[in-house]
């Protein structure tokens, strides 16, 4: 397939599902604030920071106001990570390939970026339609999801596409993540309430699970486990690795190009790092760290995969 | 009120010949549809109208219009009430137009080679001289089956009298099928019942038929040939159309910088490497197509194209150099090329054309100039063009001046009252000012035109003017029988 499709399919998936880790975000914490309480408190600036990596106070302000920091993730087009910014470069990218994706995948894009663009959006925030909104975000979100699952067709396309979902899936659950665990300090070893946990693992679907797996032991490791280890929970950093490294190894057999294996083996490596590691080393390398230094190995990675597959201009 | 109301409000105007309408009558083919909209009630129009919108913009059939930074959204607006032909309309049509497309073609490979037109004295050799679209780096290139015109959207107008009338040759990269196609989908989910009884006929198999003329096109004798359209991108004001176009056929879109020409062949950039392109339907145009013949700032072209076209390694559709043969100039001796490679008289009659560099012209157009239209012969769109009845004294002095200095640049025709449909606007059913643009595909098989094709209508009132770019909108077109 074309090089720039294979980038534009690649970036659509992953502004996509930025947009859904955005959305549940904003979703979790808008329901959370309602019932408030020292344990659940996971303030407006922390999203706000979560998604855009900033100590610009000018900016943070905005989370001081429930309706400023609701407009500034969702319709500020001056934030980079707004749901309004994603969808729009999604949207992009969705019809720079427009002849390769589903008339349906097109149209579910489309449909989200006239959304997003309503022109009453802001009001309908900030007035007394904010949940439904919300609610519509997401809902539509997920639509893109299964429509996408029913319609497009598999093959390389496919392959690009999902490789950037679970990639940027992956770098989200370990941005997430860390951001939940700085407001203790990152301590490991710390026996919080599940309650200041709910927070985090809503905002990545995985409450229900984790109700379900860890029936006792203490909460922070637990939900360590579950966030990074856990291999049946879909946004566990392990099984977004696993994807990726599944749709890279059917990309790599259908091109064979140059510098492809050597891409193969610094995925594998990467994959590695976490497949053999535990709690133990976790403890050992300092839960920061060992996020940090993961991260930085999937943004390297990225780039490499960019430099192989997509440089046609 | 119902539609039955709207109907009898409805007046056609004196003069103009109405395409539903005569006198006190509805003509025969708008029958089935005159009847179904009279037992539907005007609120249910109104949702109709509404929800015909709301799909175009669903499914991205737009374009941009930038304010203050911000793009917004809109669509080519799409009247819900269809335009109806009957077959007996549509076969003289229909003959009309591949009789004029054969003699364009040999036109086109005779003016690119022997030009044995000019030797005979037919068409003016300093006509064909000084027309910027004659291209003398394709001269002599042999192209596959001497076929140079493949896609083609001829626009007609009807007079006062119902006669159809050629109004303007477009050979080079017509648009609009997608809206065709488009409407005829939007037309099928509003109304579904009228669509079944009045059996119109199947516009949907264009794009097929675009395939397989594509795909015959390849250099050499391949059974599984690269055929790929190349845009200009996604600013391209028909970018939808190009990739509606790319994904009903099932071919790649590409944009000039996917490909690369080596050793006289195209390639396109894939992710397993280089792929050789066949067969090339180009939505940009020739000045565009390789910086290294034409114009050197373009970036949307592919460096060598032309070489690689020169060798016969890719067939580019429609062919480079067409322009000559859509020229405006060149168009009035149209009827005369009929005769001269045909041996038979235009079926299609042309609009009367005056060339102003004849002095006796010139003088009569300017002497009537209330009644003429002047058209710049190097635009399209609808621009550079001025209507004697509606401009201002100083805009006619203008381009009275502009036709003196550069008389070769102009053409005038008498201004046609071009015939009427009625429009759903504001409610009402309006009569509003349409022409047709039925889109012919020539393959090494013959020629061939789906029914109907696009009717534009030019939404203000009483404007004539039918661009989609001077606020002009469109209707799905039926052939039916009768």
């Amino acid at each position: 397939m074309l090089s720039r499709i294979a980038d534009s399919l690649f970036w659509l998936s992953r502004y996509m599902e930025r947009c859904d880790c955005v959305t549940r975000a904003i979703a979790t914490n808008y329901i959370l604030s309602f019932d408030s309480s020292s344990h659940t408190d996971f303030s407006w600036r922390d999203v706000i920071q979560l998604f855009t990596p900033t100590n610009d106070e000018h900016i943070l302000q905005n989370g001081d106001h429930i309706s400023n920091a609701l407009t500034y993730l969702i319709t500020d087009i001056k934030n980079m990570n707004s749901a309004k910014v994603l969808i729009t470069r999604a949207r992009e990218n969705a019809r720079g390939a427009q002849d390769y994706i589903t008339k349906e995948v097109w149209e579910q894009v489309n449909q989200q970026y006239h959304f997003v663009n309503l022109h009453a959006m802001e009001d309908h925030i900030r007035g007394n339609r904010t949940l439904e909104m919300i609610e519509m975000l997401d809902q539509n979100s997920t639509l893109f999801y299964g429509v996408t699952d029913s319609t497009m067709p598999r093959g390389q396309g496919w392959n690009f596409m999902s490789l950037g979902k679970f990639l940027e899936r992956s770098i989200l659950s370990i941005d997430t993540t860390h951001a939940h665990f700085r407001r203790i300090d990152h301590r490991v070893d710390h026996a919080q309430d599940i309650l200041f946990w709910k927070n985090l693992l809503l905002s990545l679907s995985g409450y229900e699970l984790y109700l379900k797996s860890y029936t006792h032991g203490q909460h922070n490791m637990n939900v360590i486990d579950h966030i990074i280890f856990n291999k049946n929970f879909p946004r566990s950093v392990i099984y977004s690795l696993e994807r990726t490294r599944r749709y890279l190894d059917e990309i790599v057999e259908d091109t064979k190009i140059e510098g492809s294996p050597a891409l193969q083996k610094s995925f594998g490596r990467i994959c590695s790092k976490v497949e053999f590691a535990d709690m133990s080393i976790i403890q050992d390398e300092g839960l920061p760290n060992f996020l940090f230094s993961l991260r930085n190995d999937l943004v390297n990675f990225s780039n490499q995969l960019t430099r192989i597959y997509f440089s046609y201009a | 009120m119902t539609g039955h109301q709207l109907f009898q409000q409805y007046q056609g105007q004196t003069g103009i010949w109405d395409e539903m309408c005569f006198g006190e009558g509805i003509r025969s083919q708008y029958s089935r549809v005159f009847e179904a909209i009279s037992q539907i009630p005007v609120e249910t129009l109104l949702q109709k109208d509404k929800e015909a919108g709301e799909l175009f913009m669903n499914q991205g059939i737009t374009f941009t219009v930038y304010s203050d930074d911000a793009g917004i959204e809109k669509i080519f607006p799409f009247d819900i009430i269809p335009r109806i032909l009957t077959n007996k309309e549509w076969d003289h049509i229909h003959a009309g137009i591949t009789q004029r497309l054969k003699a364009l073609n040999l036109f086109l490979k005779d003016i690119y080679s022997d030009q044995q037109i000019l030797k005979d004295g037919i068409i003016p050799a300093d006509l064909i001289a000084s027309c910027p679209h004659y291209t003398r780096e394709v001269f002599g290139i042999k192209v596959p089956h001497d076929l140079y015109v493949h896609i083609s959207g001829i626009d007609l107008i009807r007079g006062q009298d119902g006669t159809f009338y050629i109004l303007e040759d477009n050979l080079r990269t017509p648009s609009g099928v997608s809206y065709m196609l488009e409407n005829r989908e939007v037309t099928k989910r509003i109304f579904p019942g009228m669509l079944t009884q009045s059996k119109a006929r199947m516009v949907n198999n264009y794009p097929l038929l675009l395939h397989d003329i594509l795909g015959s096109l390849a250099p050499q004798q391949l059974s599984n040939p690269t055929v790929a359209l190349l845009t200009p991108g996604v600013y391209n004001s028909a970018y939808f159309e190009h990739t509606f176009l790319a994904r009903q056929m099932g071919i790649p879109l590409l944009e000039g910088r996917d490909l690369l020409v080596d050793n006289h062949k195209v390639y396109m950039k894939t992710t397993a490497g280089l792929q050789q392109v066949h067969v090339i339907y180009r939505r940009l145009d020739d000045d565009y197509l390789d910086p290294l013949v034409f114009r050197p700032d373009s970036a949307l072209g592919v460096p060598g194209l032309l070489s690689a076209y020169r060798k016969g390694n890719v067939a580019i559709v429609n062919a480079v150099g067409n322009g000559v043969a859509d020229d405006k100039a060149v168009y009035a001796y149209v009827p005369d090329m009929i005769k001269y490679y045909l041996n038979e008289e235009a079926i299609l009659p042309n609009v009367p054309t005056y060339g102003l560099e004849n002095i006796d012209a010139r003088q009569y157009v300017f002497d009537n100039i209330g009644n003429m239209v002047i058209k710049r012969t190097n635009q399209s769109g609808g621009y550079g063009m001025v209507m004697g009845n509606k401009a201002s004294e100083k805009e006619l002095d203008d381009i009275k001046e502009a036709i003196l200095d550069t008389p070769r640049e102009f053409i005038a025709q008498p201004i046609i009252k071009l015939s009427t449909v009625p429009c759903f606007i504001d409610g009402k059913l309006q009569p509003r000012h349409v022409d047709l643009r039925p889109y012919a595909l020539c393959g090494p098989s013959g020629i061939k035109i789906v029914p109907g094709g696009l009717t534009r209508v030019a939404l203000r009132e009483g404007s004539l003017v039918v661009n989609s770019s001077q606020g002009g909108g469109s209707k799905d077109t039926w052939v039916v029988d009768l």
